[in-house]
């Protein structure tokens, strides 16, 4: 891996460099930002997040489990009264809705984790602490004969500092 | 070119679209917010006093062991006491937390950003300490697991139709959300800690803490699809939680108890009690920690409507049960209610109309809403009257059921108000070591209100306010 990293102050400037640079298809760019902005989406038009499926799925889950649980076990430990249903859905419905939000949530949790790839072990080539603070950071991930290319855009737009990792 | 323009806004006027007007700059909101994490002696002293009641409440929970519950106050048949009053308190106050940060986040009501945090970590410690009440209360607390359906020697299950096995998967789930809810929202403040951190090995526990957070676009696209289908699942917990909670009464035949009111009543006064208690740590936290312009009067001042709102539910409860009780023509109904208002726990009852009912509504003045002293005495007030509330359900019921021969009487003894005290010395030491190793207030989204630094200056047209979204700062 080898690309630059153009360090923004302002957001303008930061946008305007990854429209260019995605335009100009200089490499793959990555985005750094204190905060999440509306812009950096637009300019990066990334596709949508997945993990809505996770909650689907993980709740779909987990509501089936929660009604076997409770249906299974009035079963094998009948607990007979006259009269009554041994699986009476109605109450249990409280056990399948309470782990369809148990497990639809940790899913998305799973989720987030598995399309973020976080946890992460190292810190990466091209991370700032500053981009946790207040600044802007755009890494362009490109081939060598591109690198003064990308880092001659990153500078026109503004960044403050420019520096190239591998 | 990107352009991004700013509307002042009258400051005087509470709207969901709340910004920050003393706060400039995203390097303010760190240098701010992580000062609170510096320890000071008042700090100490607070914490000092918190474990104190906790030591008395833990001596007394052990007293109780090697005597027995006979020592708890019970008389039958008021065999649901203090424990169960403040297990339902606690459980209660735990609910603002999640409606804040979750229901308010997806009616998008940007007075929340600033106060999330703290009712979020309200939420978790309240649950918590909650969770604790229905051991004490066990006869021999070290069998609760028996309610944890899984495969044991004894081949036995659950009663699956049991409102306590209810209670103990809704509270479990509660727990377990709110807890993840809480921490997937600080991993991107934990990294900031991070990033700050100068002790090597702090900020080594904090790079675990927040899983190599690198703060990239893709990082966060993922991250805000995930707290929005959090904040869509927990919104029907929250409604559910207290709802289950309401059925350990309401599925008994005991007069005051068997009614369809309670599960709405039970979650409009868990509201009610759960903002009081957000008013009572946010206010002290404000000014301590001079955060005034984080948490201004704006946002108190709608975080007070919703406690009138909340209120006035709560009392058309309270009034909608005597009309059922008067309505349906149950003579035991009927002499419970006149029991509890006007006979034998009429002290009780009074102090939660006053609390809950009459006090509150001098939020209609928009003066003392906008008062943080009043709010924070008033809040105090709520937090009694729902205590008392949640006593009014048990006590008074069980005191008074359908046998004259069943009617007694109920008097908490020195070992339920010591476990009540060790209860809030519980819940306190979490929030104030909370308040010490983690930000009280949410950084990356109060980034969000702020306006970024911008290369090329722009001048303010009507044609950019239409594109203008107040609650954010963003340009459409």
């Amino acid at each position: 891996m080898r690309g630059v990293l153009g360090h923004f102050r302002e957001l303008d400037g930061a946008v305007e460099a990854i429209t260019e640079l995605k335009t100009a298809r200089l490499g793959d760019v990555t985005v750094f930002t204190p905060t999440p902005r509306h812009e950096f989406e637009l300019a990066v038009a990334p596709p949508v997040s997945p993990v809505r499926r996770y909650m689907l799925f993980g709740g779909l889950a987990g509501c089936f489990f929660g009604y076997w649980i409770a249906i299974w076990s009035s079963n094998y430990w009948p607990l007979v009264v006259g009269g009554k249903a041994i699986g009476s859905w109605i109450p249990y419905t409280i056990f399948g809705f309470e782990m369809f939000v148990m497990i639809g949530a940790l899913s998305t949790v799973a989720g987030l984790f598995i399309h973020a790839r976080i946890p992460r072990l190292t810190m990466m080539v091209g991370y700032d602490p500053r981009f946790s603070h207040g600044d802007f950071g755009v890494w362009v991930e490109c081939a060598p004969d591109r690198l003064s290319a990308a880092e001659a855009l990153l500078r026109r737009h503004g960044a403050v500092e420019v520096r190239g990792e591998r | 070119m990107t352009t991004i323009a700013f509307e002042p806004r009258r400051p005087n006027i509470a709207t969901a679209n709340v910004q920050l007007p003393a706060v400039q700059s995203y390097e303010q909101v760190d240098d701010e917010i992580t000062a609170t994490l510096r320890p000071t002696k008042a700090w100490f002293l607070m914490l000092m006093i918190a474990m104190s009641f906790l030591a008395i409440g833990v001596a007394s929970w052990m007293y109780q062991i090697q005597q027995g519950l006979g020592v708890a106050g019970y008389n039958p048949p008021v065999m649901w006491g203090v424990y169960i009053i403040t297990f339902v308190f606690w459980v209660g106050i735990g609910h603002a937390g999640t409606l804040i940060s979750a229901i308010l986040y997806l009616f998008r009501a940007g007075f929340r950003t600033t106060i999330y945090r703290c009712a979020e970590a309200m939420t978790v410690f309240a649950v918590m300490t909650a969770g604790l009440f229905p051991i004490l209360h066990l006869g021999r607390p070290w069998k609760f697991f028996w309610l944890i359906p899984y495969p044991n020697w004894r081949l036995l299950w659950p009663q699956f139709k049991s409102p306590l096995v209810w209670d103990v998967f809704a509270i479990t789930t509660y727990l377990t959300i709110s807890t993840t809810f809480l921490f997937v929202g600080l991993i991107p403040d934990i990294a900031v800690l991070r990033d700050r951190e100068k002790n090597p090995t702090r900020k080594a526990f904090l790079s675990f803490l927040s899983f190599g957070w690198r703060n990239t676009e893709r990082e966060w696209r993922h991250f805000a699809r995930a707290y929005l289908f959090l904040a869509a699942v927990s919104t029907p917990l929250v409604l559910s939680v207290h709802s289950v909670v309401s059925f350990d009464f309401a599925m008994a035949l005991t007069p005051g108890w068997h009614t369809t009111i309670f599960p709405p009543y039970f979650v409009a006064g868990a509201i009610f009690s759960g903002v009081g208690m957000v008013f009572t740590i946010i206010i002290p936290i404000r000014k301590y920690f001079r955060l005034q312009h984080y948490v201004t009067l704006n946002h108190l001042d709608a975080a007070a409507k919703l406690a009138l709102t909340t209120s006035l539910v709560v009392g058309c409860a309270y009034l909608v049960e005597f009309f059922i009780a008067w309505y349906g023509g149950v003579q035991a109904e009927q002499d419970y209610f006149w029991n509890r208002v006007f006979g034998q726990w009429w002290w009780a009852a009074w102090i939660m109309l006053t609390c809950n009912m009459i006090l509150p509504l001098s939020l209609f003045s928009q003066k003392l809403r906008r008062n943080p002293a009043w709010l924070w005495i008033l809040s105090i007030f709520i937090n009694i009257g729902m205590w008392f509330e949640r006593f009014v359900i048990v006590v008074p019921s069980l005191s008074h059921e359908f046998e004259p021969w069943q009617w007694t009487t109920y008097a908490p003894t020195w070992v339920d108000y010591a476990i009540l005290l060790g209860s809030f010395g519980w819940f306190f030491m979490w929030f104030l070591l909370f308040v010490r190793q983690l930000p009280v207030i949410a950084i990356s989204e109060t980034k969000e209100i702020v306006p970024p630094r911008l290369r090329h200056a722009h001048r303010h047209t009507p044609a950019d306010a239409e594109d203008f979204e107040p609650q954010t700062g963003r340009a459409h």
